[in-house]
């Protein structure tokens, strides 16, 4: 117990600190883009009193700390604030208050959108790369599966957008099997929603297994020449039950951390991948709202991606440190 | 294991010599596996054009209505026109050069600052170097695409602070590599023996040290660099990166999405361009890092 204490304890805490220093550095960031909201929502025409009014609506008028904490403390009770975007400049002309959209409302169809998507690649991505990992580490004197470790290799390399370009091209534009765009939110039908998540899919998976994969062979290939999978051999237990007793279940750990760590990994391909399939998920979204300056949407969907990646970060690494008998003992 | 017993042979025919030394392995790539042989000829082609390539380009790469717009590949265009009638075959020409430029300033940078700093902590191996590293541990699990985005958008997205934010986030994982590399050779004798002599620490630092984790050095810049290709595409993919009209692949891919279904040679072009060029420094670090004797087996982590 007090192992298991002193493994997550200081973890957690770096995790705390890490997740307080992003949200500042995302409040900052947002702070510097150019303009500042009272203007931005009631556009250039607004005479001066107007903009003195919305800063004071806004909380514009306070210092910056206060901002902050007020914000965080917001965010952390679930209180994201209000799109500016949403709110109708003629609206808050004719009633002189703020016709507007709570930000929760805007990006939580996103996240749950977004979390079909990540869930799609899971399913394909979880056999697929234990499968892969497990058959080049054990047969890979075959020429065919040096051939397939070659393909892994160069799949790693691959840009995902490149991964998602080629195959619309090839299963959308000419052979015409999926839409070229997922827009999920408009499928009239269960099949018709699968139709639309299978190319984002399957490109977040590619990128994602191709890595997985390598991990899985080379920890897999590490097992078989321990000694103890050696003595199971020279006892002369069958092949089958060596590599389904001995070797998956030790090499099973590192593939589960890399695993993790591509959760991580995924927030970056996912924004890509929605950008590239118009899919409304959060990364599209994050990216609207950016070149739209719609600030309180850009500040919550930054911290709930990054917060997803520091979260799958201290996965890993807890999953690393409980596997580690080495840091068990003394 | 075989890079153990590998390493062990070296020491064994040339002694007084560290393991992994960078001259010997020339020799080694010669016996590398063809595929590894042929990625290192493309890549060695990708940088024959990225120096070369405006000088033989047939067309002015932002030049308008070169030909038709949406011509499909032809002798007159070898990668057709896009829909500005601008030659595709002379933009990804050009743009080999942009794209190398940005790697290599982003990785160089990355590799400078935090090669330098993970020798320096490495030789300290006092609180400074704990609490660095303390730091260093907390900004890496900073994601790095979404805060890049976020910066670029805020600060302006010049090139000088697009390459400043990917070597940042690519400097600390740098670091945490080359600090390791230069742990296991500061408790070495000889760095000892260079100390006991009365050496100063930056003598010791660079001539002890640091040729002792060269080949370490060498293969995170080439790494970094493969990286830094993929990270910058993707920033200008998603319109953070090169301005338009800069040929920039990720920014011609991003700009011809929308015509993919009657244009489809426009977005192919720099996509082949860009993935064959990532591929192929990919094996290449492989192959190095082969050569080098340090494994091969790392883990990705932007």
């Amino acid at each position: 117990m007090r192992y298991v204490l002193r493994l997550v304890l200081p973890r957690v805490l770096l995790a705390i600190i890490t997740l307080v220093v992003v949200s500042a550095t995302i409040f900052w960031a947002v702070e510097l883009l150019p303009g500042d909201a009272a203007t931005r929502l009631l556009g250039q025409g607004a005479t001066a009193e107007r903009v003195t009014a919305m800063r004071e609506v806004l909380k514009l008028d306070q210092p910056p700390l206060q901002r902050y904490v007020g914000w965080l403390s917001g965010f952390v009770r679930g209180d994201w604030g209000e799109s500016l975007v949403s709110a109708l400049p003629s609206s808050i002309a004719s009633a002189g208050g703020r016709q507007s959209r709570p930000v929760a409302d805007l990006v939580l169809p996103r996240l749950s959108n977004t979390m079909i998507l990540a869930a799609a690649a899971l399913i394909l991505y979880v056999p697929l790369s234990l499968i892969l990992g497990l058959v080049t580490a054990i047969y890979r004197d075959r020429k065919l599966v040096s051939w397939l470790s070659a393909l892994v290799l160069v799949g790693t390399a691959i840009p995902e957008f490149v991964i998602g370009i080629v195959l619309l091209l090839v299963f959308s534009v000419t052979l015409q099997w999926f839409p070229p765009l997922s827009l999920i939110d408009d499928a009239q039908s269960f099949t018709q929603l699968l139709s639309m998540l299978v190319l984002p899919a399957v490109t977040l998976t590619l990128a994602m297994t191709a890595y997985a994969v390598r991990m899985m062979q080379t920890s897999v290939m590490a097992v078989m020449e321990s000694d103890y999978v050696r003595l199971a051999t020279l006892k002369g237990l069958s092949r089958r039950r060596v590599i389904w007793r001995h070797v998956l279940p030790n090499a099973i750990g590192p593939a589960l951390r890399v695993t993790v760590l591509n959760l991580a990994w995924l927030i970056g391909g996912v924004v890509l991948v929605e950008v590239i399939f118009s899919f409304p998920g959060l990364g599209r979204q994050l990216i609207d709202s950016i070149k739209l300056l719609d600030t309180p949407v850009i500040e919550a969907i930054a911290m709930i991606l990054a917060a997803v990646y520091i979260i799958a970060n201290l996965g890993a690494d807890l999953i690393a440190g409980f596997l580690n008998p080495r840091l068990r003992t003394g | 294991m075989t890079h153990q017993a590998a390493d062990s042979t070296t020491v064994l025919s040339v002694p007084g010599r560290a393991p992994g030394s960078v001259r010997r392995s020339w020799e080694t790539i010669r016996d590398l596996p063809a595929p590894y042989l042929l990625a290192t000829a493309v890549l060695a082609i990708h940088l024959l054009v990225a120096l070369t390539g405006p000088l033989w380009a047939p067309f002015d790469p932002v030049k308008l209505s070169a030909g038709p717009p949406f011509t499909s590949p032809s002798p007159d265009h070898l990668f057709g026109t896009d829909n500005f009638g601008r030659d595709v075959f002379s933009r990804v020409v050009h743009g080999e050069r942009v794209v190398l430029l940005l790697a290599f300033s982003a990785s160089g940078l990355a590799v400078l600052v935090g090669a330098s700093l993970g020798v320096i902590l490495a030789y300290l191996r006092n609180w400074v170097d704990e609490s660095a590293m303390r730091v260093v541990d907390l900004l890496l699990t900073i994601p790095p695409l979404i805060l890049s985005l976020l910066l670029l958008s805020a600060l302006g997205s010049g090139y000088v602070i697009m390459i400043s934010t990917v070597a940042f986030f690519f400097a600390l994982r740098v670091l945490t590599v080359i600090r390791a590399a230069a742990l296991n050779v500061v408790t070495e004798d000889f760095v000892t023996a260079a100390r006991l002599r009365g050496e100063s620490a930056w003598s010791v630092a660079r001539r002890e040290v640091l040729p002792n984790v060269m080949s370490t050095v060498l293969v995170e810049f080439s790494l970094r660099t493969g990286y830094a290709v993929l990270f910058i595409g993707g920033l200008s993919f998603l319109g953070f990166g090169a301005a338009p009209p800069t040929p920039e692949w990720g920014l011609m891919i991003s700009e011809a999405r929308p015509y993919v279904t009657n244009a489809p040679w426009i977005v192919l072009a720099p996509s082949l361009a860009l993935a064959s060029l990532v591929v192929s420094l990919s094996l290449f670090t492989e192959a190095i890092s082969e050569a080098l004797g340090l494994g091969s087996s790392r883990v990705r982590d932007v």
